[in-house]
Protein backbone atom coordinates (compact mmCIF):
# COMPACT_ATOMS: atom_id res chain seq x y z
CA UNK A 1 0.00 0.00 0.00
CA UNK A 2 3.05 2.28 -0.38
CA UNK A 3 1.69 4.12 -3.40
CA UNK A 4 -1.68 4.54 -1.77
CA UNK A 5 -0.15 6.06 1.35
CA UNK A 6 1.62 8.43 -1.01
CA UNK A 7 -1.57 9.53 -2.76
CA UNK A 8 -3.54 9.76 0.46
CA UNK A 9 -0.70 10.97 2.63
CA UNK A 10 -1.25 13.17 5.64
CA UNK A 11 -0.79 16.52 3.89
CA UNK A 12 -3.44 15.74 1.28
CA UNK A 13 -5.89 14.35 3.84
CA UNK A 14 -5.28 17.41 6.03
CA UNK A 15 -6.11 19.77 3.16
CA UNK A 16 -9.17 17.65 2.41
CA UNK A 17 -10.40 17.74 6.03
CA UNK A 18 -9.73 21.43 6.58
CA UNK A 19 -9.26 23.07 3.21
CA UNK A 20 -7.52 26.44 3.14
CA UNK A 21 -9.22 29.48 1.57
CA UNK A 22 -12.53 27.65 1.69
CA UNK A 23 -15.62 29.84 1.67
CA UNK A 24 -17.20 32.75 -0.14
CA UNK A 25 -15.74 36.22 -0.74
CA UNK A 26 -17.85 39.35 -0.19
CA UNK A 27 -16.74 41.13 -3.36
CA UNK A 28 -14.89 38.89 -5.79
CA UNK A 29 -13.67 40.36 -9.09
CA UNK A 30 -14.81 37.16 -10.70
CA UNK A 31 -16.59 33.98 -9.58
CA UNK A 32 -16.86 30.85 -11.67
CA UNK A 33 -18.30 27.35 -11.28
CA UNK A 34 -16.19 24.49 -12.57
CA UNK A 35 -17.56 21.04 -13.10
CA UNK A 36 -16.29 17.63 -14.08
CA UNK A 37 -19.15 16.33 -16.21
CA UNK A 38 -17.75 12.81 -16.08
CA UNK A 39 -17.81 12.53 -12.30
CA UNK A 40 -20.05 15.30 -10.98
CA UNK A 41 -17.46 17.18 -8.92
CA UNK A 42 -18.23 20.89 -8.64
CA UNK A 43 -16.10 23.78 -7.47
CA UNK A 44 -16.72 27.53 -7.27
CA UNK A 45 -13.57 29.59 -7.59
CA UNK A 46 -13.62 33.25 -6.56
CA UNK A 47 -10.79 35.68 -7.22
CA UNK A 48 -10.00 39.30 -6.37
CA UNK A 49 -7.60 40.88 -8.88
CA UNK A 50 -6.07 44.36 -8.76
CA UNK A 51 -5.90 46.67 -11.78
CA UNK A 52 -2.55 45.17 -12.83
CA UNK A 53 -4.08 41.71 -12.91
CA UNK A 54 -2.44 40.39 -9.75
CA UNK A 55 -4.44 38.08 -7.48
CA UNK A 56 -4.97 39.68 -4.10
CA UNK A 57 -7.52 37.28 -2.63
CA UNK A 58 -9.03 33.89 -3.41
CA UNK A 59 -11.65 31.51 -2.05
CA UNK A 60 -13.20 28.28 -3.25
CA UNK A 61 -16.17 26.15 -2.32
CA UNK A 62 -17.78 23.02 -3.70
CA UNK A 63 -17.90 19.32 -3.21
CA UNK A 64 -15.76 16.55 -4.50
CA UNK A 65 -13.20 13.90 -3.74
CA UNK A 66 -10.12 14.30 -1.56
CA UNK A 67 -7.90 14.83 -4.59
CA UNK A 68 -9.98 17.67 -6.08
CA UNK A 69 -10.53 19.37 -2.73
CA UNK A 70 -6.92 19.04 -1.55
CA UNK A 71 -5.46 20.21 -4.85
CA UNK A 72 -7.78 23.24 -4.87
CA UNK A 73 -6.77 24.01 -1.29
CA UNK A 74 -3.05 23.67 -2.05
CA UNK A 75 -3.44 25.77 -5.21
CA UNK A 76 -5.28 28.62 -3.53
CA UNK A 77 -2.43 28.90 -0.99
CA UNK A 78 -0.12 29.75 -3.90
CA UNK A 79 -2.28 32.15 -5.90
CA UNK A 80 -2.00 35.43 -3.96
CA UNK A 81 0.63 37.73 -5.49
CA UNK A 82 0.73 35.82 -8.77
CA UNK A 83 -0.18 37.63 -11.98
CA UNK A 84 -2.92 36.48 -14.32
CA UNK A 85 -0.28 35.61 -16.94
CA UNK A 86 1.70 33.51 -14.48
CA UNK A 87 -1.39 31.53 -13.54
CA UNK A 88 -2.46 31.00 -17.14
CA UNK A 89 0.97 29.51 -17.84
CA UNK A 90 0.58 26.81 -15.15
CA UNK A 91 -0.22 23.26 -16.14
CA UNK A 92 -0.47 19.67 -14.96
CA UNK A 93 3.14 19.40 -13.70
CA UNK A 94 2.60 22.34 -11.36
CA UNK A 95 -0.43 20.74 -9.74
CA UNK A 96 1.36 17.39 -9.42
CA UNK A 97 4.23 19.20 -7.71
CA UNK A 98 1.83 20.84 -5.26
CA UNK A 99 0.25 17.47 -4.50
CA UNK A 100 3.70 15.94 -4.18
CA UNK A 101 2.56 12.80 -5.95
CA UNK A 102 1.82 11.65 -9.47
CA UNK A 103 -1.94 11.17 -9.79
CA UNK A 104 -2.95 8.34 -12.11
CA UNK A 105 -4.63 9.07 -15.46
CA UNK A 106 -8.09 8.22 -14.10
CA UNK A 107 -7.81 10.94 -11.45
CA UNK A 108 -5.93 13.72 -13.25
CA UNK A 109 -9.18 15.53 -14.02
CA UNK A 110 -9.94 15.65 -10.27
CA UNK A 111 -6.54 17.17 -9.51
CA UNK A 112 -6.84 19.78 -12.28
CA UNK A 113 -10.38 20.98 -11.54
CA UNK A 114 -9.17 23.83 -9.26
CA UNK A 115 -6.50 25.12 -11.66
CA UNK A 116 -8.65 24.85 -14.76
CA UNK A 117 -11.53 26.67 -13.08
CA UNK A 118 -9.11 29.39 -11.90
CA UNK A 119 -7.75 29.82 -15.40
CA UNK A 120 -11.23 30.04 -16.92
CA UNK A 121 -12.17 32.58 -14.24
CA UNK A 122 -9.16 34.71 -15.17
CA UNK A 123 -10.10 34.54 -18.85
CA UNK A 124 -13.61 35.61 -17.99
CA UNK A 125 -12.27 38.45 -15.85
CA UNK A 126 -10.10 39.60 -18.75
CA UNK A 127 -12.95 39.60 -21.24
CA UNK A 128 -15.27 41.49 -18.84
CA UNK B 1 -27.35 -27.55 -17.13
CA UNK B 2 -24.66 -29.16 -15.00
CA UNK B 3 -21.55 -27.66 -16.58
CA UNK B 4 -22.16 -24.38 -14.75
CA UNK B 5 -24.18 -25.53 -11.77
CA UNK B 6 -23.86 -27.26 -8.41
CA UNK B 7 -25.76 -30.45 -7.65
CA UNK B 8 -28.60 -28.40 -6.13
CA UNK B 9 -29.02 -26.47 -9.40
CA UNK B 10 -27.53 -23.21 -8.11
CA UNK B 11 -24.97 -21.37 -10.20
CA UNK B 12 -21.37 -22.31 -9.38
CA UNK B 13 -19.31 -19.17 -10.03
CA UNK B 14 -16.06 -21.19 -9.95
CA UNK B 15 -17.24 -23.08 -13.02
CA UNK B 16 -18.74 -20.00 -14.67
CA UNK B 17 -15.52 -17.98 -14.26
CA UNK B 18 -13.66 -20.42 -16.48
CA UNK B 19 -15.69 -19.14 -19.45
CA UNK B 20 -14.34 -15.58 -18.98
CA UNK B 21 -10.63 -15.34 -19.95
CA UNK B 22 -10.37 -11.76 -18.68
CA UNK B 23 -10.96 -12.90 -15.09
CA UNK B 24 -7.57 -14.62 -15.13
CA UNK B 25 -5.73 -11.40 -16.07
CA UNK B 26 -4.02 -9.11 -13.58
CA UNK B 27 -4.61 -5.50 -14.64
CA UNK B 28 -2.29 -3.31 -12.57
CA UNK B 29 -0.64 -6.45 -11.16
CA UNK B 30 -3.62 -7.52 -9.01
CA UNK B 31 -6.15 -10.30 -9.40
CA UNK B 32 -9.19 -8.77 -11.09
CA UNK B 33 -12.30 -8.35 -8.94
CA UNK B 34 -14.65 -6.92 -11.54
CA UNK B 35 -17.65 -5.33 -9.84
CA UNK B 36 -18.70 -3.01 -12.68
CA UNK B 37 -20.80 -5.34 -14.82
CA UNK B 38 -23.67 -2.83 -14.82
CA UNK B 39 -21.42 -0.54 -16.90
CA UNK B 40 -20.42 -3.33 -19.24
CA UNK B 41 -20.43 -7.08 -18.70
CA UNK B 42 -17.41 -9.25 -19.36
CA UNK B 43 -17.59 -11.47 -22.45
CA UNK B 44 -17.61 -15.24 -22.25
CA UNK B 45 -15.41 -17.16 -24.67
CA UNK B 46 -18.58 -18.55 -26.29
CA UNK B 47 -19.54 -15.09 -27.54
CA UNK B 48 -16.16 -14.23 -29.01
CA UNK B 49 -15.93 -17.71 -30.60
CA UNK B 50 -19.34 -17.19 -32.23
CA UNK B 51 -18.17 -13.87 -33.72
CA UNK B 52 -14.91 -15.41 -35.00
CA UNK B 53 -16.82 -18.29 -36.48
CA UNK B 54 -19.24 -15.95 -38.25
CA UNK B 55 -16.49 -13.67 -39.56
CA UNK B 56 -14.31 -16.59 -40.69
CA UNK B 57 -17.06 -18.67 -42.30
CA UNK B 58 -20.11 -16.55 -43.17
CA UNK B 59 -18.92 -12.98 -43.56
CA UNK B 60 -20.66 -11.08 -46.37
CA UNK B 61 -23.06 -8.16 -46.50
CA UNK B 62 -26.47 -9.46 -45.32
CA UNK B 63 -29.57 -8.95 -47.49
CA UNK B 64 -27.50 -8.33 -50.65
CA UNK B 65 -25.23 -11.03 -51.96
CA UNK B 66 -26.80 -13.26 -54.62
CA UNK B 67 -24.28 -15.95 -53.79
CA UNK B 68 -24.05 -18.75 -51.26
CA UNK B 69 -21.90 -16.81 -48.81
CA UNK B 70 -24.29 -13.87 -48.93
CA UNK B 71 -27.15 -16.20 -48.07
CA UNK B 72 -25.11 -17.61 -45.18
CA UNK B 73 -24.57 -14.07 -43.85
CA UNK B 74 -28.26 -13.22 -44.17
CA UNK B 75 -29.20 -16.46 -42.42
CA UNK B 76 -26.71 -15.81 -39.62
CA UNK B 77 -28.00 -12.28 -39.11
CA UNK B 78 -31.71 -13.10 -39.28
CA UNK B 79 -31.16 -16.29 -37.25
CA UNK B 80 -29.43 -14.21 -34.58
CA UNK B 81 -32.33 -11.74 -34.53
CA UNK B 82 -34.75 -14.66 -34.08
CA UNK B 83 -32.61 -16.00 -31.21
CA UNK B 84 -32.63 -12.63 -29.41
CA UNK B 85 -36.38 -12.35 -29.97
CA UNK B 86 -36.91 -15.80 -28.42
CA UNK B 87 -34.77 -14.70 -25.44
CA UNK B 88 -37.24 -11.88 -24.80
CA UNK B 89 -40.28 -13.95 -25.83
CA UNK B 90 -41.32 -11.64 -28.69
CA UNK B 91 -41.77 -12.22 -32.46
CA UNK B 92 -38.63 -11.47 -34.50
CA UNK B 93 -40.79 -9.28 -36.77
CA UNK B 94 -41.17 -6.82 -33.86
CA UNK B 95 -37.51 -6.65 -32.86
CA UNK B 96 -35.43 -3.83 -34.38
CA UNK B 97 -31.68 -4.41 -34.17
CA UNK B 98 -29.73 -1.18 -33.57
CA UNK B 99 -26.30 -0.01 -32.54
CA UNK B 100 -27.10 0.52 -28.86
CA UNK B 101 -29.85 0.97 -26.30
CA UNK B 102 -29.25 4.72 -26.61
CA UNK B 103 -30.16 4.48 -30.30
CA UNK B 104 -33.24 2.47 -29.36
CA UNK B 105 -34.45 5.04 -26.83
CA UNK B 106 -33.76 7.86 -29.27
CA UNK B 107 -35.74 6.01 -31.92
CA UNK B 108 -38.79 5.82 -29.64
CA UNK B 109 -38.61 9.54 -28.88
CA UNK B 110 -37.69 10.78 -32.34
CA UNK B 111 -39.97 8.51 -34.35
CA UNK B 112 -43.03 7.73 -32.22
CA UNK B 113 -42.54 10.82 -30.04
CA UNK B 114 -42.21 13.39 -32.82
CA UNK B 115 -45.28 12.02 -34.59
CA UNK B 116 -47.48 11.78 -31.51
CA UNK B 117 -46.35 14.43 -29.02
CA UNK B 118 -47.86 17.81 -29.80
CA UNK B 119 -48.04 21.23 -28.21
CA UNK B 120 -49.30 21.02 -24.63
CA UNK B 121 -49.03 17.23 -24.46
CA UNK B 122 -47.44 15.64 -21.43
CA UNK B 123 -44.53 13.21 -21.15
CA UNK B 124 -43.88 11.51 -17.78
CA UNK B 125 -40.48 10.10 -16.76
CA UNK B 126 -38.94 9.34 -13.36
CA UNK B 127 -36.41 11.57 -11.62
CA UNK B 128 -34.07 8.57 -11.53
CA UNK B 129 -33.80 8.01 -15.29
CA UNK B 130 -30.52 7.39 -17.08
CA UNK B 131 -29.70 10.36 -19.33
CA UNK B 132 -30.46 8.14 -22.35
CA UNK B 133 -34.09 7.82 -21.28
CA UNK B 134 -34.42 11.47 -20.25
CA UNK B 135 -32.68 13.72 -22.77
CA UNK B 136 -34.42 12.30 -25.89
CA UNK B 137 -37.77 13.21 -24.24
CA UNK B 138 -36.47 16.66 -23.26
CA UNK B 139 -35.65 17.20 -26.93
CA UNK B 140 -39.09 16.04 -28.08
CA UNK B 141 -40.77 18.28 -25.49
CA UNK B 142 -38.70 21.30 -26.55
CA UNK B 143 -39.43 20.77 -30.24
CA UNK B 144 -43.15 20.15 -29.75
CA UNK B 145 -43.63 22.71 -26.95
CA UNK B 146 -44.87 19.83 -24.79
CA UNK B 147 -44.42 19.37 -21.04
CA UNK B 148 -42.49 16.84 -18.97
CA UNK B 149 -43.46 15.84 -15.45
CA UNK B 150 -41.47 13.58 -13.16
CA UNK B 151 -42.33 10.70 -10.89
CA UNK B 152 -40.42 11.86 -7.81
CA UNK B 153 -37.86 9.98 -5.72
CA UNK B 154 -37.45 9.75 -1.96
CA UNK B 155 -34.83 12.42 -1.20
CA UNK B 156 -32.96 10.14 1.21
CA UNK B 157 -32.94 6.72 -0.50
CA UNK B 158 -33.72 7.73 -4.06
CA UNK B 159 -36.46 5.11 -4.21
CA UNK B 160 -38.98 5.99 -6.91
CA UNK B 161 -42.30 6.96 -5.32
CA UNK B 162 -44.58 4.87 -7.51
CA UNK B 163 -47.64 5.91 -5.47
CA UNK B 164 -47.24 9.37 -7.07
CA UNK B 165 -47.81 7.94 -10.54
CA UNK B 166 -51.61 8.00 -10.36
CA UNK B 167 -51.78 11.74 -9.69
CA UNK B 168 -49.56 12.35 -12.73
CA UNK B 169 -51.71 10.03 -14.83
CA UNK B 170 -54.70 12.26 -14.03
CA UNK B 171 -52.94 14.89 -16.18
CA UNK B 172 -53.38 12.50 -19.12
CA UNK B 173 -49.82 12.00 -20.38
CA UNK B 174 -49.22 10.56 -23.83
CA UNK B 175 -46.28 8.44 -22.71
CA UNK B 176 -44.59 7.25 -19.52
CA UNK B 177 -40.90 6.38 -19.86
CA UNK B 178 -38.95 4.57 -17.17
CA UNK B 179 -36.28 1.96 -16.48
CA UNK B 180 -37.19 -1.66 -15.73
CA UNK B 181 -34.26 -1.65 -13.29
CA UNK B 182 -32.71 1.67 -12.25
CA UNK B 183 -28.99 1.76 -13.06
CA UNK B 184 -28.32 3.63 -9.80
CA UNK B 185 -30.93 2.30 -7.38
CA UNK B 186 -30.97 -1.29 -8.61
CA UNK B 187 -34.69 -1.43 -7.84
CA UNK B 188 -36.99 -3.45 -10.09
CA UNK B 189 -40.00 -1.38 -11.21
CA UNK B 190 -43.37 -3.12 -10.70
CA UNK B 191 -43.96 -2.93 -14.45
CA UNK B 192 -47.13 -5.01 -14.83
CA UNK B 193 -48.95 -2.88 -12.25
CA UNK B 194 -47.55 0.36 -13.67
CA UNK B 195 -48.56 -0.69 -17.19
CA UNK B 196 -52.17 -1.33 -16.22
CA UNK B 197 -52.44 2.16 -14.68
CA UNK B 198 -50.67 3.80 -17.62
CA UNK B 199 -52.84 2.04 -20.18
CA UNK B 200 -56.00 2.87 -18.25
CA UNK B 201 -55.51 6.55 -19.19
CA UNK B 202 -54.58 5.73 -22.78
CA UNK B 203 -50.86 6.43 -22.43
CA UNK B 204 -47.99 4.28 -23.69
CA UNK B 205 -45.26 2.74 -21.54
CA UNK B 206 -41.70 2.92 -22.86
CA UNK B 207 -39.18 0.85 -20.90
CA UNK B 208 -35.39 0.99 -20.71
CA UNK B 209 -34.49 -2.63 -19.99
CA UNK B 210 -30.69 -2.31 -19.97
CA UNK B 211 -30.14 -3.36 -16.37
CA UNK B 212 -32.84 -6.03 -16.36
CA UNK B 213 -32.23 -8.37 -19.29
CA UNK B 214 -28.95 -9.86 -18.06
CA UNK B 215 -29.85 -10.10 -14.37
CA UNK B 216 -33.31 -11.67 -14.26
CA UNK B 217 -35.81 -13.52 -16.42
CA UNK B 218 -37.50 -11.05 -18.80
CA UNK B 219 -40.51 -12.01 -20.88
CA UNK B 220 -41.65 -8.80 -22.55
CA UNK B 221 -45.31 -9.80 -23.11
CA UNK B 222 -45.76 -10.25 -19.35
CA UNK B 223 -44.52 -6.74 -18.59
CA UNK B 224 -47.20 -4.73 -20.35
CA UNK B 225 -44.68 -2.42 -22.02
CA UNK B 226 -45.28 -0.84 -25.45
CA UNK B 227 -41.57 -0.28 -26.16
CA UNK B 228 -38.65 -2.14 -24.60
CA UNK B 229 -35.00 -1.20 -25.22
CA UNK B 230 -31.89 -3.16 -24.30
CA UNK B 231 -28.14 -3.15 -24.78
CA UNK B 232 -25.95 -6.00 -26.07
CA UNK B 233 -22.75 -5.22 -24.19
CA UNK B 234 -24.46 -5.40 -20.81
CA UNK B 235 -25.50 -8.98 -21.69
CA UNK B 236 -22.04 -10.20 -22.66
CA UNK B 237 -22.37 -9.24 -26.33
CA UNK B 238 -20.16 -6.75 -28.14
CA UNK B 239 -20.04 -3.00 -27.54
CA UNK B 240 -21.97 -2.52 -30.73
CA UNK B 241 -25.50 -3.78 -30.62
CA UNK B 242 -28.77 -3.15 -28.92
CA UNK B 243 -32.37 -3.45 -29.78
CA UNK B 244 -35.85 -2.12 -29.52
CA UNK B 245 -38.97 -4.20 -29.26
CA UNK B 246 -42.02 -2.20 -30.36
CA UNK B 247 -45.66 -3.28 -30.25
CA UNK B 248 -46.58 -4.44 -33.76
CA UNK B 249 -49.23 -1.78 -34.43
CA UNK B 250 -46.95 1.01 -33.20
CA UNK B 251 -44.03 -0.31 -35.24
CA UNK B 252 -46.19 -0.38 -38.36
CA UNK B 253 -46.96 3.34 -38.02
CA UNK B 254 -43.52 4.60 -37.00
CA UNK B 255 -41.43 6.53 -39.51
CA UNK B 256 -37.72 5.86 -39.90
CA UNK B 257 -35.35 8.47 -38.43
CA UNK B 258 -32.35 7.29 -40.43
CA UNK B 259 -32.51 6.63 -44.13
CA UNK B 260 -30.17 5.01 -46.61
CA UNK B 261 -29.46 1.59 -48.01
CA UNK B 262 -31.29 -1.59 -47.01
CA UNK B 263 -34.34 0.21 -45.59
CA UNK B 264 -36.10 1.05 -48.86
CA UNK B 265 -38.70 -0.44 -51.16
CA UNK B 266 -38.23 1.82 -54.16
CA UNK B 267 -36.04 4.87 -54.69
CA UNK B 268 -36.45 7.48 -57.41
CA UNK B 269 -34.38 10.62 -57.81
CA UNK B 270 -36.89 12.83 -56.03
CA UNK B 271 -38.50 10.46 -53.53
CA UNK B 272 -38.44 7.02 -52.00
CA UNK B 273 -40.70 4.50 -50.32
CA UNK B 274 -39.55 2.46 -47.37
CA UNK B 275 -39.39 -1.20 -46.49
CA UNK B 276 -42.00 -2.73 -44.21
CA UNK B 277 -41.39 -3.86 -40.66
CA UNK B 278 -38.15 -3.72 -38.73
CA UNK B 279 -36.02 -3.30 -41.85
CA UNK B 280 -37.33 0.25 -42.23
CA UNK B 281 -35.40 1.21 -39.07
CA UNK B 282 -32.14 -0.53 -39.96
CA UNK B 283 -30.58 1.76 -42.56
CA UNK B 284 -27.18 0.78 -43.90
CA UNK B 285 -25.29 -2.46 -43.53
CA UNK B 286 -26.67 -4.18 -40.43
CA UNK B 287 -24.41 -5.01 -37.49
CA UNK B 288 -24.36 -8.71 -38.32
CA UNK B 289 -21.35 -9.59 -36.17
CA UNK B 290 -22.78 -7.70 -33.19
CA UNK B 291 -26.13 -9.44 -33.56
CA UNK B 292 -24.49 -12.87 -33.90
CA UNK B 293 -22.54 -12.10 -30.72
CA UNK B 294 -25.72 -11.03 -28.94
CA UNK B 295 -27.45 -14.27 -29.94
CA UNK B 296 -24.50 -16.23 -28.51
CA UNK B 297 -24.73 -14.16 -25.32
CA UNK B 298 -28.43 -15.09 -25.08
CA UNK B 299 -27.51 -18.76 -25.56
CA UNK B 300 -24.97 -18.50 -22.78
CA UNK B 301 -27.28 -16.67 -20.35
CA UNK B 302 -29.95 -19.30 -21.00
CA UNK B 303 -27.43 -22.09 -20.42
CA UNK B 304 -26.67 -20.55 -17.04
CA UNK B 305 -30.38 -20.02 -16.50
CA UNK B 306 -31.70 -16.54 -15.84
CA UNK B 307 -33.57 -17.61 -12.70
CA UNK B 308 -30.34 -19.17 -11.39
CA UNK B 309 -28.42 -15.99 -12.29
CA UNK B 310 -30.95 -13.85 -10.44
CA UNK B 311 -30.81 -16.10 -7.40
CA UNK B 312 -27.00 -16.08 -7.39
CA UNK B 313 -26.88 -12.30 -7.71
CA UNK B 314 -29.54 -11.78 -5.05
CA UNK B 315 -27.46 -13.80 -2.58
CA UNK B 316 -24.38 -11.67 -3.37
CA UNK B 317 -26.34 -8.41 -3.09
CA UNK B 318 -27.76 -9.54 0.25
CA UNK B 319 -24.20 -9.96 1.50
CA UNK B 320 -23.20 -6.52 0.20
CA UNK B 321 -26.19 -4.90 1.92
CA UNK B 322 -25.54 -6.81 5.16
CA UNK B 323 -21.81 -6.08 5.43
CA UNK B 324 -21.60 -2.54 4.02
CA UNK B 325 -22.54 -0.80 7.30
CA UNK B 326 -19.78 -2.73 9.12
CA UNK B 327 -17.14 -1.76 6.61
CA UNK B 328 -18.27 1.89 6.33
CA UNK B 329 -20.27 2.90 9.41
CA UNK B 330 -21.70 6.09 7.89
CA UNK B 331 -22.75 4.42 4.63
CA UNK B 332 -25.90 5.68 2.91
CA UNK B 333 -27.36 2.94 0.75
CA UNK B 334 -29.59 4.00 -2.14
CA UNK B 335 -32.68 2.09 -3.16
CA UNK B 336 -34.39 -0.62 -1.15
CA UNK B 337 -32.52 -1.95 1.92
CA UNK B 338 -33.38 -5.49 0.78
CA UNK B 339 -31.80 -7.70 -1.85
CA UNK B 340 -35.23 -8.86 -2.95
CA UNK B 341 -36.69 -6.41 -5.41
CA UNK B 342 -33.21 -5.56 -6.69
CA UNK B 343 -31.35 -6.72 -9.74
CA UNK B 344 -27.60 -6.68 -10.13
CA UNK B 345 -26.36 -3.65 -8.21
CA UNK B 346 -26.06 -1.57 -5.06
CA UNK B 347 -25.07 2.12 -4.97
CA UNK B 348 -23.97 3.93 -1.84
CA UNK B 349 -22.20 6.99 -0.51
CA UNK B 350 -20.23 7.90 2.57
CA UNK B 351 -19.43 11.33 4.02
CA UNK B 352 -16.13 9.94 5.25
CA UNK B 353 -14.83 8.78 1.86
CA UNK B 354 -15.87 10.26 -1.48
CA UNK B 355 -16.82 7.70 -4.14
CA UNK B 356 -13.83 8.55 -6.36
CA UNK B 357 -11.39 8.10 -3.50
CA UNK B 358 -13.08 4.83 -2.68
CA UNK B 359 -12.72 3.62 -6.27
CA UNK B 360 -9.03 4.57 -6.34
CA UNK B 361 -8.32 2.82 -3.04
CA UNK B 362 -10.25 -0.30 -4.10
CA UNK B 363 -8.33 -0.37 -7.37
CA UNK B 364 -5.18 -1.08 -5.35
CA UNK B 365 -6.65 -4.48 -4.58
CA UNK B 366 -7.83 -5.05 -8.14
CA UNK B 367 -11.44 -4.24 -7.19
CA UNK B 368 -13.18 -2.40 -10.03
CA UNK B 369 -16.26 -0.41 -9.05
CA UNK B 370 -17.98 2.56 -10.65
CA UNK B 371 -17.82 5.99 -9.03
CA UNK B 372 -19.69 9.01 -10.31
CA UNK B 373 -23.21 9.98 -11.24
CA UNK B 374 -23.73 6.93 -13.51
CA UNK B 375 -25.38 9.08 -16.20
CA UNK B 376 -28.13 10.04 -13.74
CA UNK B 377 -27.18 13.58 -12.70
CA UNK B 378 -30.74 14.72 -11.84
CA UNK B 379 -31.16 11.83 -9.39
CA UNK B 380 -27.88 12.69 -7.68
CA UNK B 381 -28.99 16.33 -7.57
CA UNK B 382 -32.22 15.29 -5.80
CA UNK B 383 -30.18 13.30 -3.29
CA UNK B 384 -27.71 16.20 -2.85
CA UNK B 385 -24.85 13.90 -3.80
CA UNK B 386 -22.23 14.69 -6.43
CA UNK B 387 -21.28 11.06 -6.82
CA UNK B 388 -22.01 7.58 -5.54
CA UNK B 389 -20.10 4.31 -5.57
CA UNK B 390 -21.77 1.43 -7.39
CA UNK B 391 -21.06 -2.28 -6.93
CA UNK B 392 -22.60 -4.54 -9.54
CA UNK B 393 -22.55 -8.31 -9.83
CA UNK B 394 -22.84 -10.91 -12.56
CA UNK B 395 -22.94 -14.70 -12.96
CA UNK B 396 -19.13 -14.76 -12.63
CA UNK B 397 -18.99 -12.71 -9.42
CA UNK B 398 -18.01 -14.74 -6.36
CA UNK B 399 -17.45 -14.29 -2.64
CA UNK B 400 -13.70 -13.73 -3.18
CA UNK B 401 -14.66 -10.60 -5.12
CA UNK B 402 -16.77 -9.41 -2.20
CA UNK B 403 -14.04 -10.30 0.33
CA UNK B 404 -11.66 -8.07 -1.64
CA UNK B 405 -14.31 -5.33 -1.80
CA UNK B 406 -14.78 -5.29 1.97
CA UNK B 407 -11.04 -5.41 2.66
CA UNK B 408 -10.67 -2.42 0.34
CA UNK B 409 -13.49 -0.55 2.07
CA UNK B 410 -11.73 -1.12 5.39
CA UNK B 411 -8.50 0.25 3.87
CA UNK B 412 -10.40 3.37 2.81
CA UNK B 413 -11.96 3.79 6.21
CA UNK B 414 -8.55 3.45 7.89
CA UNK B 415 -6.95 6.01 5.56
CA UNK B 416 -9.71 8.59 6.00
CA UNK B 417 -10.06 8.05 9.77
CA UNK B 418 -6.42 8.91 10.42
Amino acid sequence: MGGMDDLYREQILEHHRTPHNHGVLAEPSVSLDGRNPSCGDVITMQLVLDAAGTITDVAFSGRGCAISQASASLLTDELRGKSADEILALGTPYVMELLGVEVGPSRVHCALLGLETTQKAIERWRSR
Amino acid sequence: MSAWHRADGSLDPRKVRAAYPILATRPGGNPLHYLDSAATAQRPKQVVDAVSNFLFTANANPHRGAYALGTAATDAYEGARARVARFLNVPATELIMLGSATEALNLVARSWGRANIHRGDLIVVTEAEHHANLIPWQQVAREADADIEFIPVDDRTGEILWDRLDSLLKLRPKVVALAHVSNVLGSIAPLAEIASHVHAVGALLSVDGCQAVSNMPVSIPELGADFYAFSAHKMGGLFSGGGLWARADLLAEMAPIETGGDMIREVRLRDATFAEGTQRFEAGTPDASGTVALAAACDFLDELGRAAIHEHETRLLARVLRELPDALPDVRILGTPHAEGRAGLVSFSSDLVHAHDLATILDRRGVAIRAGHHCAMPLHEQLELSATARVSVAPYTDDDDLDALFEGLRDARAIFSR
